[in-house]
Parts: structure tokens; sequence; C-alpha cells
């Protein structure tokens, strides 16, 4: 220790700081209280050694400021003093002064009080040591926090969370979220709503989550299926996250134009089908294990459809929301969330339950992340599609296209048995028409155009299923199912698609042909007029939906070979 | 929690009780270890029969200690589950990779 001797009587000054040096320790000298303060200063001595009553200043005046200005370091200081200065010695450890000795000093004494305050000092200097670096750490873990957030906000994207087709209420048990909740629209405007759950909450569980992020936006936006996106999610997950994490997931696709909706519930709480009055329509339960856990060919990725006719809204959670804990009350409970629900109106039903959470938590916190989201459907009776169409109405001469030559670009793709059952070709073309800038308010109609189109070709052309097959109850599940065993069974076929950018008098146009190896179908009755249309179940609704978007839509040959021109749109829907 | 061990014959089972989540994770990991390095045990079994509740860092675990236990070619089963326990484990289907009794 390097010790610091403040005495006026220069015999003691002198005897003190050669024992002190004696025992190992460095000694520094003062004469009296103003020098010992200033000494202090420059020198930071471990320990003060000091006499009282000195002239200039006191040694209890020392004391005071010397502590003063040590603020939270610790300087054990001990007064050398003579008998009867009792008054004194007590006010001056009340000030601050740690410890005395009487003179004539009894070096015993001294010694066994250097080596106990030694002791302490290096206990001290450890503490001191520690809450730094707990001080640290903290600081690093919320800069950590305030980084991750950020991220989260960002990658969620918050921007596409407002949409009049759902609503949803997301709390935190801490300032970053486990749960995450994601939605998005396919070019053919279904609306994909993701509701995942990383495994604990804080830091950990955020970043669980955040890899789910970009495939879904991505993939969304391209028209894939939840299928599709299950599969490159999971994929991710276990390139990135180590064994033991895992992310709860529900994906949820509604289509209003096809009256469908597709849920895959990856270890979540149920889904529900609530009907305006309340009841429980439906309820899709977790079947399938979280993402993460097995590899990717070993999941299942059906989904698993329900057909809608009639309004309806679509209650998702996680576990958190029924598991909310009171102190007394015990648990919040599905029981409690679903009649709360279905006691008021549909479009009040997030503000209710919300209000009725806090009422039941009356101030308390709840340990694991909260998220709630309801969905509405089957309140646009209009298909969606027809709804949006509005179609560039323009009167054009049909032979003026076929007569029209150049070509600013084509792009073809020919698919042969094993990629018509292996690539998911409008989302994979749509990659492309995403780059061509004439289309850039159009990649909606372009999507539902191709996909109505294509997806004729395969089902009724290459793969001959009549749509007959989807009139019933449980129609479209077998129609499907077939479809899946066809597809599966297929030896040959063949389907081409020609996309190719013209010019006609200033504007673009886009020429779709679609042909497939099919037998084709006896088109002339399309055109009889829109009465026909009902009696053609097999082209119906998808080629009056192509129709209408375009500024022509003509069979050709066996009716194995489709031509569509279309106008792109100039402005944004 | 301190879980406790049962070593019968070749089977080493796992008793855990009240709360089983992350802050059970060192005795847990601890008590898992001893067996899969014991190679007299064949079979572990973790027996949930005073577990009130388990939450996702308890799949985690339980995840975690299923890949260790299938590199030392050891069994490994979920026993005496109660309802509320049950309930965890059938919502993350837990039943599709672990043996369940």
């Amino acid at each position: 220790m390097k010790i610091l001797v403040v005495d006026d009587t220069e015999s003691v000054l002198l005897l003190i700081s050669r024992f002190v040096e004696a025992l190992g320790h460095k000694a520094i000298q003062a004469r009296n209280g103003l020098e010992a303060l200033e000494i202090w200063r420059l020198e930071r001595p471990d320990l003060v050694l000091m006499d009282m009553i000195m002239p200039v200043m006191t040694g209890l005046e020392a004391a005071v400021a010397i502590k003063h200005e040590a603020h939270e370091t610790w300087v054990p200081i001990v007064f050398v003093t003579g008998v009867g200065e009792e008054n004194k010695l007590a006010e001056a450890i009340e000030q601050g002064a740690d410890d005395y000795i009487n003179k004539p000093v009894n070096f015993r004494v001294l010694e066994a009080k250097l080596k106990a305050f030694s002791r302490t000092l290096e206990l001290n200097r450890k503490v001191r040591e520690q809450s730094l670096k707990l001080a640290d750490y903290y600081d690093r873990a919320e800069e950590e926090k305030r980084v991750v957030s950020h991220l989260m906000e960002q990658m969620v994207n918050a921007e596409l969370l407002y949409d009049p087709q759902f609503e949803y209420y997301l709390s935190p048990a801490e300032s970053l979220s486990g749960d995450l909740i994601a939605a998005a629209r396919t070019p053919g405007q279904a609306l994909y709503l993701m509701l995942a759950d990383g495994i604990g909450h804080g830091l950990t569980a955020a970043l669980n989550v955040l890899p789910l992020t970009q495939p879904f936006y991505t993939m969304t936006e391209k028209g894939y299926t939840i299928s599709d996106i299950l599969i490159e999610m999971n994929n991710k997950v276990r390139q990135v996250l180590p064994v033991g994490r895992f992310v709860a997931l529900v994906l949820i696709s509604i289509d209003e134009s096809a009256g469908c909706i597709e849920v895959w519930n990856g270890g979540m709480p149920s889904v529900h089908v609530m009907s305006p009055h309340g009841e429980v329509k439906h309820i899709w339960k977790s079947s399938h294990l979280p993402l993460g856990i097995v590899p990717t060919n070993a999941m299942d990725v059906t989904t698993d459809r329900y057909y809608f006719n009639e309004p309806a809204s679509l209650v998702a959670y996680s576990d958190g929301l029924i598991e909310a804990r009171h102190s007394v009350k015990g648990d919040y409970g599905l029981g409690r969330l679903l009649r709360v629900l279905a006691e008021v109106p549909a479009e009040q039903r997030l503000h209710h339950a919300k209000s009725d959470l806090g009422l039941f938590l009356d101030g308390e916190a709840h340990h694991d992340d909260i998220s709630l989201v309801l969905a509405y459907f089957g309140d646009r009776p209009i298909a969606l599609s027809k709804e949006r169409v509005a179609p560039v109405v323009e009167e054009v001469n049909v032979s003026t296209f076929a007569a029209l030559g150049g070509s600013a670009w084509r792009y073809s793709v020919a698919l042969g048995v094993d990629e018509i059952r292996h690539i998911n070709t409008v989302p994979f073309m749509m990659n492309f028409i995403g780059g061509v800038r004439s289309l850039v308010y159009s990649q909606s109609d372009v999507f539902l155009i191709l996909t109505e189109l294509f997806v004729n070709a395969l089902d009724h052309g290459v793969l001959g299923l009549n749509s007959a097959m989807k009139r019933g109850a449980d129609g479209m599940e077998q129609y499907l199912c077939e479809r899946a065993n066809r597809l599966e069974m297929l030896t040959e076929g063949r389907i081409e698609i020609d996309l190719t950018g013209l010019h006609h008098e200033g504007k673009d146009v886009l020429r779709i042909r679609v042909k497939d190896s099919g037998p084709g179908f006896d088109w002339s009755q399309l055109y009889i007029g829109d009465s026909g249309l009902d009696h053609q179940q097999a082209f119906g609704r998808g080629i009056a939906l192509v129709r209408s978007l375009c500024a022509s839509a003509q069979y050709h040959g066996t009716g194995n070979e489709v031509v569509a021109y279309y106008i792109p749109r100039t402005k944004a829907v | 929690m301190t879980p406790t061990v049962q070593i019968e014959g070749d089977v080493g089972r796992v008793v855990l009780s009240g709360q089983f989540d992350f802050s059970a994770h060192r005795e847990f990991r601890q008590v898992c270890e001893t067996l899969i390095s014991n190679p007299g045990i064949k079979e572990v079994l973790i027996d949930f029969q005073n577990v009130n509740y388990l939450d996702s860092s308890a799949l985690g675990m339980l995840l975690l200690l299923k890949e260790k236990i299938g590199a030392a070619s050891k069994s490994l089963a979920l026993v005496n589950c109660r309802d509320s326990v049950k309930q965890v484990l059938d919502i993350a289907c837990f039943g599709k990779i672990f043996i369940i009794r």
C-alpha cells in the first residue's frame, strides 16, 4: 500500500514512516492537514495515518475534505491520537474517519490494523471492478436491445400491417418481443398473415423470429403459396438457429376472391373462425411441429382449408395471451377470451378483448409476449378481383394486335413433365415481370392472368381434370387430391408460356400466349355469350376474369392454345 | 426445481418437480449429462409426475437432450405427463418426435 503519514512532530512522523516502510509499504509524508490534502490530491495514497491536532489545518478538517473529494473511492483514514481526545475522536469517526490508534503507537497493533485495512481495500477494489463491469454489461445490453428493436421494426414493416382486413394487438413482456406479426398481400390480393412465437422472450426470442420475415415478404410478393414459404422458412430457421431453438408459427392465407382460407399451424394455439354472433365455426389445431425442429424434407407443409361464403372473422393469438397470469385470479384462459370476443360486434372485438385483458391483469405484468390477431372476411360477397378489375377500357381492334410486328422483349418458358411438377412457374416468372418497367403498375393483373391461364393449361389441359368435381361440400378437397395424384403420376405433358412486350401507337401492349399438350376443348362455345359461361364448368370463372382484365383473350386450334393481349396500367391501382 | 435421479437396472429416471422452465436448465443439464455418460444406462425417462407447468424453453431443453441422447445411442421417453403438461406437448406436436407414455 501507499500510505500517507501526517504529523507535525518530526520525530513521530519519521518513526511511523520507518515502521510502515519496514512492513513493506511505501510511506509519503505531510506535516499538517493542508499539506496532507495537497499531497493526497497528487499522490492518491491507499490509506492515510493522520495526527489530529496540527497547525494550519487539523486532521479532522483534512479528513472531511479528503473524504469529500474521494467520492466513491474508499480511502481509509486512521487517526493517530493522544489520550484525552476522545470527544474529538468520536466526532471524527462520525464524520467519516475509519479507525484510530492511540499514542504512543503500539506497533504490533498498527501492523494488525494495516493488514486488516489491506484486506478490506482489496475486497473493495474487487467490488468496484465488478460493479464497473456490470454497469458496462448493462450499457452494452441496452445498446444491443436498441439495435435489435430497431431492426425488428424495420423487418416487421409496420406499413404493411395497416390493412383494413385485419387488426392486431401485440404486447411484449420485455422491451423486445419474441412474438412477431407480419402481413402482406400476394399479387393476386390474397392476404397472408404470419404469427410467430420464438422460444423464450426478450432478445434471444426476437432474434429467433427475425429469419422469418425476409422469406415471408419476398415470397408473398411474388405469389408463392404458403406451403412454399414454409419450406423456405424452415430451411432458414435450421440454418441460423442452434439445436433446442425453434419458432412456433401459424401461417394464414385469406383469399377473398376464392372464398378460401388456408392455415398451417405448427405449435401455436388453435386458430378459430368466429361468426358475427360469436359462434366458433371452425378450429385449426396445431398439427405440426414448430419450425426448426425437423429437416425440411421430413416436414408436412400441407395446409388445412376452410371455405366461406358469409362474413366471419378469424382469431389467432400466442400462448402468452391465454396464459397471462394474475396472482389471485390465475390464467386468463381460452374460455374467457372466446366469451369476451363473442359478446360484442366484430368490429369492437379487438378493443374489447384488449381492455378486458387489462382489467383482468389489474396492473400486474405478464410474463410472456402477448399477441392477438383478428382478420375479417366474407363481408365483400362480390369477389375482390371483380371489384378491382376496372380493365383499361379501350376499343382496340383485335386484328391490329395480331398484326403487331416488332417486339420490345420476349420471355419464353417451355416446361416438360419434371418442370411442371417441381417448378412453381408463375411466382418464378414474376421475378422477371417485376423487372419490366412498363408493367410496374400491372404486377397484380399479370399475376392473375398468368395464374388463371397456367392453372387452366395444367389442370384441364395436361391433367384433364373437370371443374365439375369442385361442386359439393368436399368437392374442392377431392379436386385438389385428384390433382395431386394425377400430377404425381404424370408421364408426359408440356406447357409453353410466351410473354412478349409490344408497342402499339406509342403504347405498351403485353401479349401472353399459353399452350399446353392437352387435347383442348370446344372453345367456340365460350364465345356464345355470357349465358354460355355457366355451362362451361371447366373454363368458367377463370376465363371470365382473364377476359375482364385483358383487351382480348382468344383460344386457338383445338383449344389448347390461348393468346391474350393486355394493356398495362399507367397508374397505381 | 431440483431434479432427482433414480436408477433401476439400465433405466435412468429423472424426476422433475414444480415449474420446468429456463431456471431449471443448469440442474437439468447436469443430471442428464451424468446419465448420458453412464455406460450402464440404456434408456432415459423424464418423469413429469410432479411438474405442473412447462414453458417453451423447457421444450428447447428436451430437444437438446434428445439430440445428445441420440448421439450416445440411448433411448428417451417422456413419462407421467399430467394434463397441463400434455397440453403443452400436444400443441407443440412433440408426440411426433418423442415417445410419450
